[in-house]
């Protein structure tokens, strides 16, 4: 039966709701409202880790998100379980299982404890000197360190929770719930601005709602009884919206934060069943008021990580919040009066406290005094040498310092004891300020980082501000709060308060032993087994930065980011180097402040929300039509339509076939289409494409090239002329919105004096087009009353009709080198049009093609895709198409760059046809082209950017770039693949119908 | 007979929250700079468009929202029984607006899908995907905001108090209808 360490009844605990839960495969108890860590101790269970890399025993030091040692596996569950959780995080509830991790078989006993006795070969940066001979054997090793590395087990199953994000904007974020943020939040809220306060407990009031102490009186109360008030008159304001469970992860340019707020994971599983888990809160606040408060330094001595040994704060917390008793005999070890305070709690419940070692050589303030009074042995200017008791602490050694603190002196003194509390002063939690982007500045009277210059609206107050004492804490955060969001009064600005007078500290990072240095373990970052010993060797081997000095002793890169040791390290470097520590300044922290998980971030976004779709208006069609799709950027666009268990291949050659010997039909409605008005059109489209607009009929089509500013090919597209100032401009699909953005971008900026106004119609219209020998038998079916013929609707060209009363638009263009018609009609009544073009196509065996077959169909007749063929570094020219840059114009976007002497280079990249030797061998896209395989190294001269079997000409072809490829036409060349080298000869980019025949057919 | 297809064609509802897709609803996108343009729409629809950045104006049949200094978007408040009657109002801007160079008239029915969005968790539900600060908005009959939700283009227009027709092209509309279903689930 384990033992119960409850002391008597705490105010935060309910002790009328048991809960049980699995710690290692053994049940235990413990209450409603108890984090795992309180129930674990309750239970007298301090072992619950092995460290990093040395594999050594180790208990809970904190009680809160700081916490180093104390990370255990939730679940077990393939897709549930959780890695690294902190146990001083979780709230129990029915059912919870944990376990230890970082050792096997048990935590209790683990093989890998051997590590510990080969320490002295695996110090710091002993990676970079171990594991090098043989080279040979890097992958052996490899495969091992890769086992051993990591501490808990990732999820190997989907996370099936349900995660969220909120965006909130508000006048004030206040971060910290503890006495600081209370008061800041009233300030504000009263002060009708609204309000957002969030607290990473479950519980407002930080660590003075449990401070039940005479010596720290507001108003004559109690300041635990006084901000009970305080927390009851803040719930009723209507405009302060109060998060707890809520953590700032990361704090961003502009005050923008991100919060994680956490729902249910304090609940049992039927509770939190169809719920939302954890919500990402994406934060814009006018004004920032930080309020985080500080964390608790360890002291650094020899076997300081015994399980045991705890911050002087938590086993407060653990006896004052919790009810809970960390040790039966414990002793206080500190450099400041805080400890006293935790002293005097613990004698208040009748908790056995057995001395205090305190390295100061003596302080008169009230606490000490109380304590004196109480009768608890002191023993002033004294450090503890060393720690003992391998899986809990038995005792420890002291020994009187020197004056100057730099050594131990006399006689060694044996202690009892199960618990160590240890006091080594406060470290303002400044990550979330630095995050933002604030620099800091060093008070070396008490050696500590705090917020000086800050980059946006916002301000700390508190102990993260660097005020400690009650008093100066609320006089100073009350001027703060009033000058930071101009309030000229508050109900606090007479409070009365009481505290005990300030008190001396005395700072030493490394606390001086009878050993050397080299025979003991003083750890800094408990969580990287990183000791002071590691540190010094960072030095002597000649790292001075602390960033450097951070990565080869691991110092601060844990899942604790170092809360607890950073500045110790930084304390340690100083000393030893013989610099100041605010010259040396700190490592960046980086967010999150706390692990977020993945789900958090992600959000809904997962599943079908992973990505963005588009459809358009024939989708259902074709999906109930077999048809395979393909992401083109957003859009799903049919891919290909397989009949009778078709592979993609056989599709692609069918439905090639199909459209150029009788009619096919493809839905070409993600196409970008841009309506152009104004009298001014005509020179802006002179200006926006390399070909000459200005004498472009009414009714008339004509195909346009668009280069960036550099002369390279961007987009392509027909522009229609519907009338005197009326165009309709088509890009490509996935250029549609940039194409847009970049028009109105130069009209609204360089071009403000033309006459001319864009919209976008992409989605309004569907386009269907049909191609093929029969297509104009098609539309005739289905516009009876339009005079198909070539005199009077002939190539790129346009008609204004109606099919059933409703108008549509036909423009004759072709991208396939066939007779083709697109007809385009509002998207609601798209659906409806192909259905009827197939049913009028049904005679004619018309065939719905795919992107897949229209590639194929484009590439034979050496039509280019921007995107596909052209990759922003190829000019008009090197496409060989310079039948499309006017020479008589005076100017178009991208001109001056084509003379450039990079520009007009001849051995530049050209675009050019291939064929294979082999007729039935197909290329790959991307497979480079080379003159000579046996010349080393290998000059490559060009790669293939499109390739297809073609059904029509039946053979391979393939479009690819090559250097100078112009002047090689008839030339061999070779296409190296991993298993063979095919031979291809250099030939025009237009395979089928040259003479543009099959148009007018 | 051509069929009519709109995207969506449901209506949900939940706690405080009902969505429905309002189709066919005449869209026509107006753009111009000269000083006379605002005179011309006004006599052709009897409303007078809005100049402040994002408000909105109006009357029993019709809406017009601000999208831009050059730039504004009417649409109608009723379904329309005939295509005819669509036809009808773009050629009469048209004819008044275009065709004598004042600006632009382009039909954009079938660009946008209209969302209707009614009730107290309205806001809610935005809160979800929209990075927009709705706390002046929500407050303000007649707003109007080009936004994103979901990283999808949308333009709110906060008809009545906690009564929104939002407006998403029409090729995003079934995926933000599908995101605003699971968002709405869990209000």
């Amino acid at each position: 039966m384990p033992e119960n360490l409850r002391v008597k009844a705490s105010n935060f605990i309910d002790e009328t709701t048991k809960i049980s839960f699995k710690f290692n495969g053994k049940t235990y108890y413990g209450f409603k409202g108890d984090t795992l860590a309180s129930a674990l101790i309750s239970n007298n269970i301090h072992l619950v880790g092995r460290s990093f890399k040395y594999h050594r025993p180790r208990g809970i030091m904190t009680a809160g998100s700081e916490e180093p040692n104390a990370i255990v596996q939730l679940g077990s569950d393939k897709a549930l379980t959780e890695p690294n959780v902190r146990a001083t995080e979780v709230e129990i509830y029915e059912g919870l299982e944990a376990t230890s991790q970082n050792c096997w078989p048990s935590v209790n006993f683990d093989i890998s404890g051997i590590n510990n006795i080969l320490s002295p070969f695996l110090p710091a940066g002993f990676y970079y000197k171990t594991f090098m001979w043989p080279a040979s054997f890097w992958e052996k090793y490899e495969y091992f360190i890769r086992k051993s590395a990591g501490l808990g087990k990732s999820p190997t199953e989907p996370d099936p929770d349900i995660y969220d994000h909120k965006y909130i904007h508000c006048d004030v974020l206040i971060i910290g719930a503890g006495i600081s943020g209370i008061i800041a939040a009233k300030i504000a809220a009263k002060n009708n601005l609204k309000t957002l306060l969030l607290e990473e407990k479950n519980e407002l009031g930080g660590l003075t709602i449990y401070q039940d102490s005479d010596f720290f009186k507001i108003q004559n109360k109690k300041s635990s009884d006084w901000l009970k008030n305080e927390i009851n008159e803040i719930k009723k304001l209507s405009n302060l919206e109060i998060k707890t469970r809520t953590s700032v992860a990361a704090f961003h340019s502009y005050n923008y934060l991100l919060a994680r707020e956490n729902l249910t994971d304090h609940l049992n599983k039927e509770e939190k069943k169809n719920k939302v888990r954890q919500r990402l809160l994406k934060i814009r606040a006018k004004n920032v008021i930080i309020a985080t408060g500080s964390i608790e330094r360890p002291l650094v001595f020899n076997n300081n990580d015994r399980p045991g040994i705890m911050l002087s704060s938590a086993v407060k917390k653990y006896a004052d919040y919790y009810g809970v008793v960390c040790g039966k005999k414990t002793v206080f070890f500190t450099n400041n009066d805080s400890a006293y305070e935790s002293a005097i709690s613990l004698n208040k419940k009748g908790l056995s406290v057995e001395a205090i070692i305190d390295i100061r050589e003596k302080s008169d303030s009230e606490l000490v005094k109380e304590v004196e009074k109480i009768g608890i042995q002191i023993y002033w200017s004294h450090t503890v040498v060393d720690a003992r008791g391998y899986k809990r602490l038995k005792e420890i050694i002291i020994m009187p310092l020197s004056k100057d603190g730099m050594s131990v002196i006399e006689k060694k003194i044996n202690l009892k004891c199960d618990c160590l509390a240890i006091a080594g002063g406060w470290t303002p939690a400044v990550h979330l300020f630095t995050q933002s982007g604030g620099k800091l500045k060093f008070r070396e009277e008490d050696q500590v980082f705090l917020p000086n210059v800050s980059q946006s609206k916002q301000i700390s107050i508190g102990s993260c501000n660097g005020d400690f004492k009650l008093n100066e804490i609320i006089k100073n955060l009350i001027i703060n709060v009033k000058n930071f969001l101009e309030i000229k009064n508050t109900e606090y600005d007479n409070l009365k308060i009481e505290c005990p007078s300030d008190n001396v500290k005395k700072n030493i990072w490394l606390l001086p032993s009878n050993k050397v240095i080299g025979k003991t373990k003083p750890f800094v970052d408990f969580q990287n087994d990183a000791t002071a010993k590691d540190i010094k060797l960072a030095l002597r081997e000649g790292f001075r930065s602390i960033e450097h000095v951070k990565r080869y002793t691991t110092t601060g890169m844990g899942t604790d980011q170092g809360k607890l040791g950073n500045m110790h390290a930084l304390g340690i470097v100083a000393d030893t180097a013989g610099v100041k520590m605010g010259e040396l300044g700190t490592t960046t922290f980086r967010p999150p402040y706390t692990p977020l998980t993945f789900g958090t971030i992600v959000g809904r976004n997962v599943g079908e929300f992973f990505d963005i779709f588009r459809k358009t208006p024939m989708h259902e069609w074709h999906e109930k039509n077999n048809a395979k799709f393909e992401n083109v950027g957003q859009w799903k666009r049919a891919w290909y339509y397989p009949i009778n268990n078709e592979s993609m291949d056989e599709a692609v050659q069918r439905e090639s076939k199909a459209a150029r010997e009788s009619a096919g039909i493809l839905d070409a409605s993600t196409l970008g289409k841009i309506d152009i008005q104004g009298t001014d059109v005509l020179e802006f489209l002179n200006r926006v494409y390399t070909n000459a607009w200005s004498k472009l009929g009414i009714g008339k089509c004509r195909y346009g090239l668009m280069l960036n500013e550099d002369g390279m090919v961007y987009d392509d597209g027909v522009t229609t002329r519907l009338d005197e100032n009326h165009y309709i401009m088509t890009t490509t699909t996935g250029g549609a919105a940039n194409v847009m953005g970049k028009l109105e971008d130069f009209l609204q900026t360089e071009w403000p004096e033309l006459d001319v106004f864009l919209t976008s119609i992409t989605d309004h219209f569907a386009t269907v087009s049909v191609c093929g020998p029969n297509s104009r038998k098609i539309l005739n079916k289905i516009i009876p009353d339009l005079d198909l013929s070539d005199k009077n609707f002939p190539h790129m060209s346009f008609k204004d009709a109606h099919i059933d009363k409703i108008k549509c638009r036909v423009m004759r263009i072709s991208f396939t080198g066939e007779q083709s018609y697109e007809i385009n009609i509002q998207a609601n009544y798209g659906k409806s049009v192909w259905e009827k073009c197939m049913e009028a196509g049904k005679e004619f065996n018309i065939t719905p093609y795919g992107t897949e077959a229209m590639h194929l169909l484009r590439a034979e007749k050496g039509f280019i895709i921007a995107g596909q063929d052209t990759d922003g570094t190829m000019t008009p020219i090197d496409l060989q198409m310079d039948w499309i840059v006017s020479k008589k114009k005076y100017d178009f976007i991208g001109k001056r760059s084509l003379y450039r002497s990079d520009t007009i280079r001849e051995d530049r990249k050209q675009l050019v046809g291939l064929l294979t030797d082999d007729p039935n061998e197909v290329l790959e896209e991307g497979a480079q082209i080379v003159a000579e395989t046996n010349k080393k190294p290998v000059e490559m001269l060009g790669h293939v950017t499109s390739s297809y079997f073609s059904p029509n000409l039946n053979k391979s072809i393939a479009l690819a770039v090559v250097i100078s490829g112009k002047k090689l036409k008839g030339q061999k060349m070779f296409v190296p693949m991993k298993n063979k080298t095919i031979s291809v000869t250099i030939a025009d980019s237009v395979f089928l119908d040259k003479e543009n025949k099959r148009l007018n057919a | 007979m051509l069929n009519y297809n709109s995207p969506i064609n449901d209506k949900k509802e939940y706690s405080d929250l009902i969505m429905s897709e309002i189709e066919p609803i005449i869209k026509i996108n107006l753009r111009g700079k000269k000083r006379d343009l605002l005179t011309k729409i006004g006599k052709s629809l009897s409303i007078i468009p809005p100049t402040e950045a994002n408000t909105s104006s109006g009357n029993d049949n019709l809406n017009i929202i601000w999208l831009s200094p050059d730039e504004w978007m009417v649409y109608s408040n009723n379904k329309f029984n005939s295509e005819n009657d669509n036809y009808k109002l773009e050629d009469g801007l048209f004819n008044e607006i275009s065709k004598i160079n004042y600006g632009s008239v382009t039909n954009v029915t079938d660009q946008w899908v209209m969302i209707n969005l009614k009730g107290d968790k309205v806001f809610e539900l935005f809160s979800t995907s929209c990075p927009f600060n709705f706390n002046k908005f929500k407050n303000t009959k007649g707003s109007v905001v080009q936004t994103v939700m979901n990283h999808i283009d949308v333009i709110i227009h906060h008809k009545n108090i906690n009564d929104i027709n939002l407006f998403v092209r029409r090729s995003f509309s079934n995926h933000l209808w599908s995101w605003m279903n699971d968002s709405a689930r869990f209000l």
